[in-house]
Formats: C-alpha cells, sequence, structure tokens
C-alpha cells in the first residue's frame, strides 16, 4: 500500500460521499449559473438604452405648443420623432421621470423671431442625471441643430452667400470602437465571475471533509488509521476538484450559450462570439486557482470551530479575490511583471485577453501560474501543520 | 500487548495525566476505571498515537508509540471518545472505508466485514445508510471498522456509554470474545460494575494517577474489602464520578 493509493482511498470516499450529497452539487451548480444569468440579465435591461441604435428608430417627443412650429415639427416627424401633446406642466413631468425629455415652443415669440430673421428660442425641457434619457436627449438636440443649421443655410443662400464660410470646421467622428469593444463592456465581468465560480466551486466539499467530519466527530477515529496527516489533507483537498471543475465547465458552457446561442445581438447590436479555444484557455488557466482556493479553504475550515463558521469566511474568502475582475470592468489593466505575479489578479487579466482575443504572453501567463502553485503549495504545508497538530481533534477553543 | 510508562499530559497549567504506568497484556481485559477527567481518555490518546506524551512512553508490541506512530496505527483498533460515523455511507461502506485505509482490497477485506457483521449481529442494518441510526447501532458500526483489519490490541473508550440493557450485554459478551480470541484488550469506564464484571486486571485512575491496580482478588487484599466496588471507593477515597450499576 503506498501513498497514492490512501490519497486516492481519501479522495474517492469523499467525492462518493459528498455526491450523495445534494447540497454540495446543489452549492456547485447555483455557484455556476450565477455569473452567466447576471451578465445576460445586464445585457438584457441595459444593453437597450446604452445601445439601441435610435437613429433607425422612432422616439416619443412631447411637443408643448406644437401649433406655433409647424415646419419645425415636419421636420422632427421625417425624422423619426412621434411628436405627442406635452404635458400642462414639462419641468414637473421630467423632474418626476413620466418623460424624458420634453420640447417646449413658446407661444408667438417663435414664428416672429423666425420670420424676422432673429434667433427664435425654443426649450428643451430635460433630466440630465438621468442616464437612461441621454440617448433620447442627446438625439433631440441633434435634430434641432440640424433643424437650425438647415434653417441658416436657406437664409444665406437667399442672401447670395456660399453656406460653406460659416462652416470653419468641418469635425468628422472617426469611432474606432468595434462592436465587439462595446460588447466587451458586458463581457468584462467574465473574469469575475470565473474566478469566484472557482473558489464556489468546491468550497462546500472541502469544508465537509475538514470543520464537518470534526463536527460530526469522525474524525479522531479517522486519525487512529494508518494514514498519514499530509495523505489525509491532500485526498480531502483534492476531493474538492472534481466539484470545482465540474461548477467551472457549467460556467463556461454557459457563457458560450449566452454569447454564441442567445441573439445578444437584438439588445447591443452585435453578435459577439467566444470561441471554443478561448474558452478552453481559460479553462486551462484557471485550473491553478483550483489548488489555491481549496488549500486557503482547507486552511479556514480546519482554524474555525464549527462547519457553518468555516462556511461564513470562505464565503467571504470567495469575494476577496474576485473584486479586483470586478475593477477590472471598468478599468483597463494591462498585464505586466508586477500584476501577474499576483494570484488570481493575474489570472483574470488573462482571461480578459483570451475573451478580448487579444494575444497573450505566454511567459507571464505560465510565470503567473508558477506563483500561484507555489502559494498553493506553500498553503497546503500550512494546512498539513495544522492538521499534525494535537487540537485538531478537539479543533480550537 | 501495551505497556504504559510514567505517562504524562499538561494542556497548559492543566495536568490531565500525571503519572500513569500499567500493562495489558494479550489474552486479557484490561480496565482503566476513574471518574469522569480522571485522565482515562488523554491516557488512551497517548496509546493510540493522537496525543505526544511530555514525558514517559507507550509501547504496542514493542513499538514506541510516539516513535513509530504508523506502524503502531496498524497493530491497534480503537473505539475512541468520539465516534461519528458518515451519515451518508452504509454501514458496510463505513466499515469498508477503514479497511481501505489499512490497504485491504477486494475479497480479503469483504470477508472480514461479513465476519464482523455476523459476530455484532449488523446483517439488518448492513446496507442501510447510517443516519439515523440508534446508539446501539452505531457503536457497533463504529467497533466493527476499527476491527476490520483484525489488530491485536483493542482499545474501548467508555464502549456502553449511552447504550441500552440488551445492546450493554452484547457488548460485554463481544470484549469477552475479543478476549477469548487472545487479544490484548483495554477498555475505559467509569461504572464499577462492568469493570468487576469484565476485567481481569484493573487499574484504577484518580487525577491523573494510577492510585490501585492488580486482579480483582489482588485489589480487595490491597484496600481489605469484601466487595470489589468497595474496593474501588476505598482506593478513590470517594464515590464522586463513580457509577455502580
Amino acid at each position: 500500500m503506498n501513498n497514492f493509493q490512501r490519497i486516492w482511498t481519501v479522495f474517492s470516499k469523499e467525492v462518493s460521499d459528498n455526491m450523495r450529497d445534494r447540497r454540495s452539487i446543489l452549492s456547485a451548480l447555483s455557484s455556476s449559473l450565477i455569473g452567466p444569468f447576471i451578465m445576460l440579465l445586464l445585457i438584457i435591461i441595459l444593453g437597450r438604452t446604452l445601445f439601441a441604435d435610435f437613429q433607425e428608430r422612432t422616439f416619443d417627443l412631447p411637443v408643448v405648443g406644437e401649433q406655433y412650429a409647424p415646419q419645425l415639427i415636419a421636420f422632427l416627424r421625417q425624422n423619426g420623432a412621434v411628436i405627442q401633446p406635452g404635458p400642462a406642466d414639462p419641468e414637473k413631468a421630467v423632474r418626476n421621470g413620466d418623460l424624458r425629455v420634453v420640447l417646449v415652443i413658446p407661444g408667438a415669440d417663435y414664428a416672429e423671431n423666425l420670420s424676422a430673421g432673429r434667433p427664435a428660442p425654443v426649450q428643451l425641457v430635460m433630466d440630465i442625471s438621468r442616464q437612461s434619457s441621454s440617448a433620447v436627449i442627446e438625439r433631440t438636440r441633434k435634430l434641432l441643430e440640424a433643424y437650425s443649421s438647415m434653417v441658416a443655410v436657406q437664409r444665406l443662400m437667399a442672401r447670395g452667400i456660399d453656406p460653406v464660410v460659416v462652416q470653419p470646421l468641418q469635425v468628422e467622428l472617426r469611432d474606432v470602437s468595434t462592436p465587439e469593444t462595446q460588447a466587451l463592456l458586458f463581457l468584462n465581468m467574465m473574469p469575475y465571475f470565473v474566478v469566484l465560480v472557482v473558489f464556489v466551486g468546491g468550497m462546500y466539499v472541502v469544508i465537509d471533509a475538514t470543520a464537518g467530519e470534526r463536527e460530526r466527530g469522525s474524525l479522531e477515529p479517522l486519525l487512529i488509521n494508518p494514514v498519514r496527516r499530509w495523505e489525509l489533507v491532500l485526498g480531502k483537498l483534492f476531493a474538492g476538484f472534481p466539484f470545482a471543475v465540474l461548477a467551472l465547465s457549467v460556467t463556461l458552457g454557459a457563457f458560450w450559450v449566452a454569447f454564441n446561442l442567445f441573439p445578444i445581438e437584438d439588445y447591443i447590436g452585435v453578435q459577439f462570439k467566444l470561441s471554443f479555444s478561448a474558452l478552453a484557455a481559460i479553462f486551462l488557466v484557471s485550473l491553478p486557482m483550483i489548488l489555491l482556493a481549496s488549500s486557503l479553504q482547507m486552511i479556514v475550515a480546519t482554524a474555525t470551530r464549527s462547519f457553518k463558521e468555516a462556511q461564513t469566511y470562505t464565503s467571504l474568502l470567495a469575494l476577496a479575490p474576485a473584486l479586483p475582475g470586478l475593477a477590472l470592468a471598468f478599468m483597463s489593466v494591462k498585464p505586466s511583471l508586477f500584476n501577474m505575479l499576483v494570484p488570481t489578479f493575474g489570472q483574470q487579466l488573462t482571461i480578459n485577453q483570451f475573451m478580448r482575443g487579444e494575444p497573450v504572453q505566454v511567459g507571464l501567463v505560465l510565470l503567473n501560474a508558477a506563483v500561484t502553485l507555489i502559494v498553493a503549495g506553500a498553503l497546503v504545508v500550512i494546512s498539513v501543520r495544522l492538521y499534525e497538530r494535537e487540537q485538531i481533534i478537539l479543533g480550537p477553543r | 500487548m501495551i505497556q504504559a510508562t510514567n505517562l504524562r499530559k499538561t494542556f497548559g497549567k492543566i495536568t490531565a495525566v500525571d503519572d500513569v504506568s500499567f500493562e495489558a497484556p494479550d489474552g486479557k481485559i484490561t480496565g482503566l476505571l476513574g471518574p469522569n477527567g480522571a485522565g482515562k481518555t488523554t491516557t488512551l490518546r497517548m496509546i493510540y498515537t493522537l496525543y505526544q506524551p511530555d514525558c514517559g512512553t507507550a509501547v504496542v508490541d514493542g513499538m514506541n508509540c510516539a516513535e513509530r506512530p504508523v506502524e503502531v496505527r496498524q497493530a491497534i483498533g480503537a473505539l475512541p471518545d468520539s465516534h461519528g460515523l458518515y451519515a451518508r455511507l452504509t454501514s458496510r461502506e463505513n466499515v469498508r472505508y477503514y479497511g481501505q485505509l489499512h490497504g485491504m482490497r477486494g475479497k480479503a477485506l469483504e470477508d472480514s466485514i461479513d465476519e464482523l457483521l455476523d459476530l455484532l449481529d449488523m446483517r439488518d442494518i448492513e446496507h442501510r445508510r447510517t443516519q439515523g441510526f440508534s446508539s446501539g447501532q452505531r457503536v457497533k458500526v463504529a467497533i466493527a471498522r476499527a476491527l476490520v483489519h483484525r489488530p491485536p490490541n483493542v482499545l474501548l473508550d467508555e464502549p456502553t456509554v449511552g447504550l441500552d440493557v440488551m445492546s450493554t450485554r452484547a457488548m460485554r459478551d463481544f470484549i469477552r470474545q475479543l478476549r477469548d480470541q487472545g487479544r490484548c484488550v483495554v477498555f475505559s469506564s467509569h461504572i464499577m460494575q462492568e469493570v468487576s464484571a469484565l476485567c481481569d486486571n484493573i487499574i484504577i485512575i484518580d487525577r491523573g494517577r494510577v492510585v490501585a491496580s492488580g486482579s480483582p482478588d489482588d485489589l480487595l487484599r490491597q484496600t481489605g474489602q469484601a466487595d470489589l466496588e468497595d474496593a474501588f471507593v476505598a482506593a478513590i477515597g470517594s464515590e464522586e464520578g463513580l457509577v455502580r450499576a
């Protein structure tokens, strides 16, 4: 009987034992579906407001004093505005959020000024702090400006002046963002969810095999078997692996479904493709983190008094390494020698690059994996030391 | 064969075991009698290698427990203070796991399990998950898994605690069978009647020290009592923490 057989015995017992526990499976699977689910939800909710292409659609525009500016109204209608009767109190309606924007044409002044060639006042009532209204506001302003310059051109031409003289600058906007990079705003959250699932996937099994074993009173008799403590620790540690790998695979699979089969295009205007090879690369990059997560959880579960306490701390533990990933969604950080030395953070940067289809620096990725494995190895040594202490039977007091 | 010599174990300022020496020969039942908190469990834990003694030695079949713990654990079968089971595994699976940890495989393992299941009369619960077992059923499983590798030395820490009358009687019969197979049996108890009914050798422990030891006859002679239970009380100087029946 060699070391490997004993580790295997402990491992297979913990796996088959936990396979019979619905909670282990549920906790692995539920955690793995949360990420893709939240992302789809955000795409559906935010996608329309942020990315919908308003130029090609009609929009409602409440107007007060419609009758004073028939030409302007006709112009707006031509350009997609569906004119609605304005409210009695436009400011209140906009402030309350009942309407996103209201165009006010203040009575006879308008026609008088316009025909006299003076600036004709119109008001746009809006609430700039409402993010969801920004597209409508922007579009209405653009239309008003377009109408304004159209009238200006007509006036200049009527006076025999080339309209070009009042156009000293010709501003040309060249947006280099591809449809994909816009979609990446959502995709940027993916590394966060990947790390989260790595830390949650096998958590329940590791806690059950350590804190749970002691709480059930089965640890003391187990330790009287001719098994070395490090063999026990490894067997229990590895038992979390299949569950974490399962959770990770389900997550990546769900992301694949979300991006490749779900009609994202309807919501953000582009269909983003996540290639199978990118997913495979992300999977491989995540593997060393599983060992890191399990060994951290092992230490916490050994040092805490009860299953519940261990569960509380390991849940918090899952959030900590994942948080930088959330920040990555809003900031642009490039992999460097320094940040790739940080376990979990380096992986999130790498996952981000795989997602974007950017070239990765293989050396840095390998360095990152090596550092992660070394740190995990050190943590395994610590958990073995904890297991070798006499207090292990009774737990900390 | 188990020999304890001047065992001592302290936890911070508390001295759990002060000075315990005894010898438990093969083919005999050796009882550790003492009130709760006397140091019985700590003594046993030093023998089954979970605690390192501060000084003194525990030796099993010639092997020092502190120096060769893995070999000692192969030579003993123990029912420790806590003996929780795996609730999602059946009785047989619980026993099999321990056999596998001892390196047993295949037919030899299954035969040994069958033998113990018959001996402990637990065929009816063989394929049931241990969730919700009675304390008698639980102890049976715990003993079966401790003995699956057929150890020559058996240590039982308060094996009858929480058992009903029938289970207790069955347990005593079982302990006698182990002795008759020529094994070294050590068990601890705070129940005087149980110790006097079962033991060939009795070690009386109080406050971490051996206060008297020997065969039942020896103890009667040493204390000048006619009744063994009175002899126990006389040796300890108090009946506190002991149970007569």
